[in-house]
């Protein structure tokens, strides 16, 4: 399948998505501008229920994949994700602190959560950068692998503290975030995630050679003309505003960073100037149709996106070891 | 790569899934069977043949510490749990955990002579069992639950006449409201407890079981999630789009939170849904929303004045 | 006339600690093939990786041509240096002709594209190395003497002078050893490609390679012809063992033979 397959497949789910779901809609009277809008139930649950939330999980889809595929080549390990890094658990620790501490101010209309979340995952990024350059002679992924494990760990144990000195319903807000909830409501969320998610695919967009090279090797690929150091800076930035922006949207959705790449090399090989764009397309794809599933077939209440993710992606994530090491 | 015999790996893989499902299969059956006695049986089958009336408690449930400065036996706790608020008083008093990190050290170094606790906390009772120390298992539902506990809390501790006075207080209380709004149109209300700051992200809400859900039914409400049999069911904008609730009641418990009213301003974004359209969003602060106390009484009424103002004039 | 030279320079990897190469010089003539040994922990592969400009020394510097590559950006380097490391493992399906196709990445522009020319030469690599037939294979699945003709493939792809290798046979059955060997003189010859070879194999070194380095500890203990520098003497100096050195009628060049440990 190409890219342009792919393209067509995004283009058909994203058409359709906001289509399906739990309450029956007519789409003539969507589209009825007869009817005001604000008398227009179902005008009002495909624009403001459902399509800000395919929009959402388009972008949330597409950056996790996409950070996915650099972490896992720059990490040399397919089994790499945005969380290796510790990321993640920063951006949860951000809004685990807002929440337990009822931070509830809003900057230019965005709530405090995606605002801390997003500092969080940044702050893990400067510190598994710092530790693992300290070394002279570039960075070393084993010092980064290393680096994120610990801080992942560590980040993960102030979660915990932090959630024990809240109350009972700040610790259940905390469990609900942490579930992840595309659910946004309204463009305002969306327009904001876009522009750094935009750029960062843009900067990654420029990589798909360096990630061919630097997936041999930081050696092997400065041999044939890479500058090493200056590509992992752009590829860990880049794929860190990715996370950062995508848990701060969604929530820490699990398994999406996993999945999709593994997916899209097993239908279009290697090469990263296939797998990149593929990965950004199928990305988005997968959650919408997660988030499909999560919306329409659990009754009212749904499920959490992350848990249906979880649940494809934790035994397909252990289908992939057992492969891989048998 | 040399063949790796299939058959054996997928049978114990068989196995495991039937394992699996059988566990789950008998939780949920024990759990579903459990429910189904009420909370008046279950006092009257753990109430001990004999005791002696209780002077050091400990209660680690807001409820019950509510319950027993109603009774006048607020004197005779010892220590209570992390979360309890009210009165005023038990800021004077050790806290000793509560659901989830009860710590069990310091309650036995206070020497109680009855441990107020939730029934599920199993590990917590086998040790004051250990300990021959006895306690008070407490089990909530619905609404009838608070008076019957506040009943048998009452006649366990030594207190029984003052118990049964407020719990008929109470009775009387929520009666009074049934009154008053008897008859008047019972608007589909979604009242909500719960969601992210600033959007309409996981808001969590009341389904058709529960005190919440119990306290709606008793001030003139129809609860517009009653068809869902859980106490909490977190909503989709979807779906209250769907339900098209004619009031939305929102529950804060914190009264010094200033911001709660300008949030409302969320609710904004669904235009169509008639609570939004009829400016019918109403805001409710207060612990009593929280607490299945005794001040359940003032809240149901707080709730109903809300609902049906001109029922108060 | 000296294509790449390393004067006088020294490397120790942390601050202050052991010097791995203690002020070594070496020179390498265009056209010619220069062989690096010596025992483990000497320092070759630390020189080979300061000769291709992915270590900086601490003191002392390498020409290339006249330049220092100090001053050389990497992909400039890369266009004229090219290396076969001892061991190359991908983390993912690439096959063999994506793998050599990544020689060409220091010819391209920011932005391009691989084109036509590009992949000739890749086919020619190919071609030369006598792995066509496994360009479509997935590079993970090939044997050990495959995946090293296929990285040499991958370094003449670069389409550089200089070629370093990194004891290129270490790893090969007796057969592909020869292969290499054999592979290696015929891009000299046909193609005048300057190298370096760093390897444990000395009858390999007798056989392919003009001038020898020997590297003890960091330091050149003897460099210069090959037939001046390969004798019992210095055998013993550098690895500690008893051998004879004779010059084989039918391989046509020196072998060595180990006889024992020294004492």
């Amino acid at each position: 399948m190409t890219i342009a397959g792919f393209g067509a497949l995004t283009l058909v789910v994203c058409v359709a998505a906001p289509l399906v779901g739990a309450t029956a809609i007519h789409l003539s009277r969507v589209f009825d501008r007869t009817i005001p809008f604000a008398d227009n139930v179902d005008a009002q649950v495909f624009f403001v229920a459902r399509l800000p939330r395919v929009l959402a999980a388009i972008l949330v889809g597409s950056s996790l994949a996409v950070a996915g595929v650099v972490f896992q080549a720059f990490l040399r390990n397919p089994l790499a994700s945005p969380d290796t890094l510790g990321l993640s658990t920063g951006a949860t620790l951000g809004a685990v602190i807002v929440i337990t501490f009822h931070i509830d101010t809003a900057v230019l209309g965005i709530s405090a959560v995606p605002i801390a979340s997003f500092l969080g995952a940044a702050i893990a990024l400067g510190i598994v950068y710092a530790m693992s350059i300290a070394r002279r002679h570039g960075t070393s992924t084993t010092v980064l692998l290393l680096a994120g494990v610990a801080l992942s760990a560590f980040f993960g144990a102030l979660n915990r503290l932090i959630q024990v000195l809240g109350d009972f319903t700040d610790t259940f807000r905390s469990i609900r975030w942490m579930m992840g909830s595309l659910d946004v409501g309204s463009y305002t969320d969306v327009v904001v995630s876009f522009v750094p998610i935009a750029a960062a695919l843009v900067a990654v967009a420029t990589l798909p050679r360096v990630l061919d090279l630097v997936s041999l090797g930081a050696a092997a690929a400065e041999s044939r003309g890479v500058d090493v150091r200056r590509a992992e800076r752009l590829a860990l930035v880049s794929a860190s505003v990715l996370t950062g922006s995508a848990v701060s949207l969604g929530g820490p959705i699990p398994f999406v960073g996993i999945i999709v790449p593994h997916i899209v090399r097993l239908i279009v090989g290697a090469d990263h100037r296939l797998v990149l764009p593929a990965a950004a397309l199928f990305g988005g794809t997968f959650l919408v149709l997660c988030d499909l599933l999560a919306r329409t077939v659990f009754g009212a209440g749904g499920m959490p996106v992350g848990a249906v993710t979880a649940l494809l992606g934790g035994p397909f994530f252990l289908w992939l070891l057992f492969r891989r090491f048998r | 790569m040399a063949a790796v015999p299939q058959v054996p790996m997928r049978r114990r893989a068989a196995w495991l899934v039937v394992a699996a499902v059988a566990a789950l299969a008998s939780g949920w059956s024990a759990k579903a069977l459990a429910e189904r006695s009420s909370t008046a049986d279950e006092y009257a089958r753990l109430k001990p043949s004999r005791f002696e009336d209780a002077h050091r408690i400990i209660s680690i449930i807001p409820a019950t510490t509510e319950m027993l400065f109603a009774m006048g036996a607020g004197d005779r706790l010892v220590a209570v749990g992390s979360y309890d608020r009210f009165p005023a008083a038990v800021e004077q008093l050790p806290r000793v955990g509560a659901l989830l990190d009860p710590n069990v050290e310091r309650i036995l170094s206070l020497r109680p002579d009855l441990v107020i606790l939730y029934g599920t906390q199993s590990d917590l009772r086998t040790q004051l069992d250990r300990a021959r120390v006895a306690y008070f298992p407490y089990v909530h539902r619905g609404l009838p639950d608070i008076t019957a506990t506040i009943r048998a809390l009452g006649d366990r501790v030594g207190v029984a006449a003052a118990a049964t006075g407020l719990a008929d207080a109470i009775d009387k209380q929520l009666g009074d409201v049934r009154a008053r709004v008897a008859g008047a149109a019972r608007p589909k209300t979604l009242l909500v407890f719960g969601r992210e700051t600033g959007t309409l992200r996981n808001i969590e809400a009341s389904g058709g079981v529960g005190f919440l859900h119990d306290m709606l039914e008793a001030a003139g409400g129809v609860d517009v999630l009653a068809d869902l049999k859980q106490q909490s069911v977190t909503l989709s904008t979807e779906v209250v789009l769907a339900r098209a609730p004619e009031v939305i009641i929102e529950l804060r418990y914190a009264r010094g939170d200033t911001t709660a009213a300008s949030d409302l301003r969320a609710w904004n974004a669904l235009a169509s849904v008639p609570a939004v359209k009829n400016r019918r969003v109403l805001l409710l602060q207060g612990e009593e929303f929280v607490v299945p106390g005794p001040r359940v009484g003032a809240a149901t009424e707080r709730m109903a004045r809300a609902l049906h103002p001109e029922r108060f004039k | 006339m000296t294509l790449l030279e390393a004067n006088d320079v020294s490397f120790e990897y942390e601050r202050g600690g052991a010097r791995v190469l203690d002020r070594v010089s070496l020179r390498v003539p265009r056209g010619g093939i220069v062989g690096l040994l010596g025992p483990n922990g000497s320092g070759k592969t630390t020189l080979l990786r300061l000769l291709s400009g992915t270590l900086a020394p601490a003191s002392g510097g390498v020409v290339l041509d006249g330049r220092s590559i100090a001053a050389m950006p990497r992909r400039e380097i890369a266009r004229r240096i090219a290396v076969v490391p001892q061991e190359t493992h991908s983390a993912f399906d690439f096959t063999a002709l994506e793998i050599v196709m990544m020689g060409r990445y220091p010819h391209l522009g920011a932005f391009e594209l691989e084109g036509g020319a590009d992949l000739a030469i890749a086919r020619e690599a190919l071609a030369a190395t006598g792995t066509t037939a496994l360009q479509a294979r997935r590079f993970a699945t090939l044997s050990g003497g495959e995946k090293q003709r296929v990285v040499i493939a991958s370094a003449l792809a670069q389409a550089s002078d200089v070629l370093l290798l990194d004891e290129p046979t270490a790893s090969l059955d007796l057969g592909f050893q020869l292969d290499v060997a054999a592979l290696l003189a015929r891009l000299n010859t046909e193609r005048g490609v300057t190298m370096v070879v760093s390897t444990h194999d000395l009858n390999l070194a007798a056989a392919l390679c003009g001038s020898l380095v020997m590297l003890r500890a960091g330091h050149v203990i003897a460099a210069g012809d090959t037939r001046s520098v390969l004798t019992s003497c210095n055998v013993r100096a550098l690895y500690g063992v008893d051998a004879e050195v004779v010059h084989h009628p039918r391989a046509r060049h020196l072998t060595v033979v180990p006889l024992a440990r020294a004492e």
